[in-house]
């Protein structure tokens, strides 16, 4: 079997075991928050503070209206949290799975599924926010909206295989995890999260050529009622091709030896 | 028809120290550091846990494994519940697998006792309704009664071990693979235990003992495996191997 073929299986495999992953994703949301007064939905209360917090200061600072800048902000920084989030899990989806991993023995793509789920989970206790800020400041929402489900679903595969390739690379050199959330947190400041797009020139390079700018575009564009820019959607898609056939060959060759890393 | 087939199976377990495991250290090490001549990385070592390994097991097999400690018991155990990929050779193990090796594996202590019920059952493989239907064997076998409603970090020790083991061998497997014949709980539990392991090796179509205890394998095996530094040193009936065995372990070496 080529190697292509075994990485494939083994994410193949890691779908059919869904009922393992999507049972921890949901113990790993549900287990952080137990006994404490409204559960999970400290997730949106936090959110909403940081949200509420940054556009006060940055819609002065830029000296754009708050109408203007919450629904940018507050929908950059939750969907910020799902990318960031995932990418940096990701890296610990086998070691913090160690037990597990040494008892019983399953494709090793289900506990990439248990993070990307659970972090799926968090996003969505997030989402509620976005209706309410629309609402409070009166932004558009127009039939553009229904290409956020098809960009969600490509920047999760995306990231699917940006965090199985780390994990494997985690699970053998501990440092990784470190790395990329110092890459995150740089990539955080750089990618157009606080500052509006529209102050760079078109063609500056931190747009073009950032994958993180691009993910943000597919999918904060739709929601605020704008159409994303062929190009978000053109590297995105050529990043899914590429990044696929690298992991897969990459997976299939190590994701075996994963578990004599741990 | 659950199988077995080992062939030529080796498992290198690399040994790391925290140099060998930083990204940093492994570029500098191919790049700047160190003898241009020298490959091999210098903080990682490396132990043959198992050194090819060739047996087959069939329907109606009782294997024990017999072994001074780190013969690599444990680790052909591992390789045979699919969780060791063998690092050359092959292993193919057709059929549903259970080790009650770790009871306790995947309890969440936070969690009632009815909720990791359900738990472990997705992990022994079950669909929700399956986990949800086991819950009351669990609970008559376990005998934990109101106490499967409190969160498990309120049950002293006994009563987890209680409530891992029934979950446990709640599931009847194809291959069984034991370390060591479990005696949990009190004496009036130990028994009703030791009875449903005995059910579940009879109902197993393999099943593989690692063991001191030589009065268990002559019991419970029609086979025994002889390991030692990693390699097999015999493979046959109980008594054969015990006659070659024990004269080896007990020489006055110490």
């Amino acid at each position: 079997m080529s190697l292509v073929a075994l990485g494939a299986s083994d994410v193949a495999g890691g779908f059919k075991s869904w009922r393992m992953w999507w049972m921890l994703a949901k113990n790993d949301v549900v287990r952080r928050y137990r006994r404490s007064r409204i559960g999970q939905w400290w997730l949106t209360l936090s959110m909403a503070a940081m949200i509420g917090g940054m556009s006060l200061v940055y819609s002065g600072l830029f000296n754009t209206p708050m109408a203007d800048y919450l629904p940018y902000l507050g929908t950059g920084l939750v969907l910020w949290g799902l990318v960031s989030s995932v990418i940096i899990d990701c890296c610990l989806s086998f070691t913090e799975a160690e037990n597990i991993m040494r008892q019983i023995a399953l494709p090793r793509f289900t506990y990439l599924l248990r993070t990307i789920g659970r972090n799926l989970l968090v996003f969505g206790h997030n989402l509620v926010l976005l209706p309410i800020m629309y609402f409070l400041s009166g932004s558009p929402v127009n039939w553009y909206v229904l290409l956020f489900i098809p960009s969600l679903l490509l920047v999760l595969a995306n990231l699917a295989w940006a965090g199985y390739m780390l994990a494997i690379l985690s699970a053998r050199f501990r440092d990784i995890p470190q790395i990329i959330q110092s890459v995150v947190q740089v990539a955080f400041f750089i990618s157009p999260v606080i500052y509006k797009a529209s102050q760079l020139r078109i063609d500056h390079p931190l747009l073009v050529w950032n994958p993180f700018a691009s993910m943000l575009d597919v999918m904060r564009a739709p929601l605020l009622g704008q159409m994303p820019s062929l190009w978000s959607y053109g590297m995105l898609a050529a990043l899914l091709v590429v990044g696929w056939l690298t992991t897969l060959a990459f997976a299939g060759k190590y994701s075996h030896r994963v578990v004599y890393w741990l | 028809m659950a199988s077995v087939v080992l062939e030529q199976a080796s498992v290198d377990l690399a040994i790391f120290n925290s140099r060998g495991r930083a990204l940093k250290s492994e570029i500098l090490r191919r790049t700047i550091g160190g003898d241009l001549r020298d490959e091999r990385d210098r903080s990682v070592q490396v132990v043959r846990a198992l050194d090819q390994i060739s047996f087959e097991a069939h329907d109606g097999d009782r294997i024990g494994l017999i072994g001074s400690n780190g013969a690599g018991k444990t680790t052909l155990l591992r390789v045979l519940s699919r969780v060791y990929p063998p690092t050359s050779g092959r292993a193919v193990v057709d059929g549903r697998v259970s080790t009650l090796i770790d009871l306790s594996m995947g309890m969440d202590t936070d969690a009632t006792g009815y909720e990791n019920i359900v738990m472990r059952g997705i992990m022994l493989g079950l669909d929700a309704t399956e986990a949800k239907a086991i819950t009351a064997d669990v609970e008559e076998f376990s005998e934990l009664g109101d106490y499967l409603s409190l969160p498990i970090r309120t049950y002293s020790s006994g009563m987890m071990l209680r409530l891992a083991f029934a979950v446990s061998t709640v599931v009847q497997p194809d291959i069984l693979i034991l370390d060591e014949i479990i005696g949990v709980g009190d004496a009036r539990f130990k028994d009703r235990a030791e009875k449903r392991v005995q059910n579940m090796i009879s109902n197993a179509s393999i099943v593989f003992i690692a063991s001191h205890d030589n009065g268990a394998i002559r019991r419970f095996c029609n086979r025994t495996l002889w390991l030692k530094g990693g390699k097999l040193m015999m493979d046959g009936a109980p008594d054969e191997v015990f006659a070659a065995y024990n004269p080896e372990e007990h020489t006055p070496a110490e």
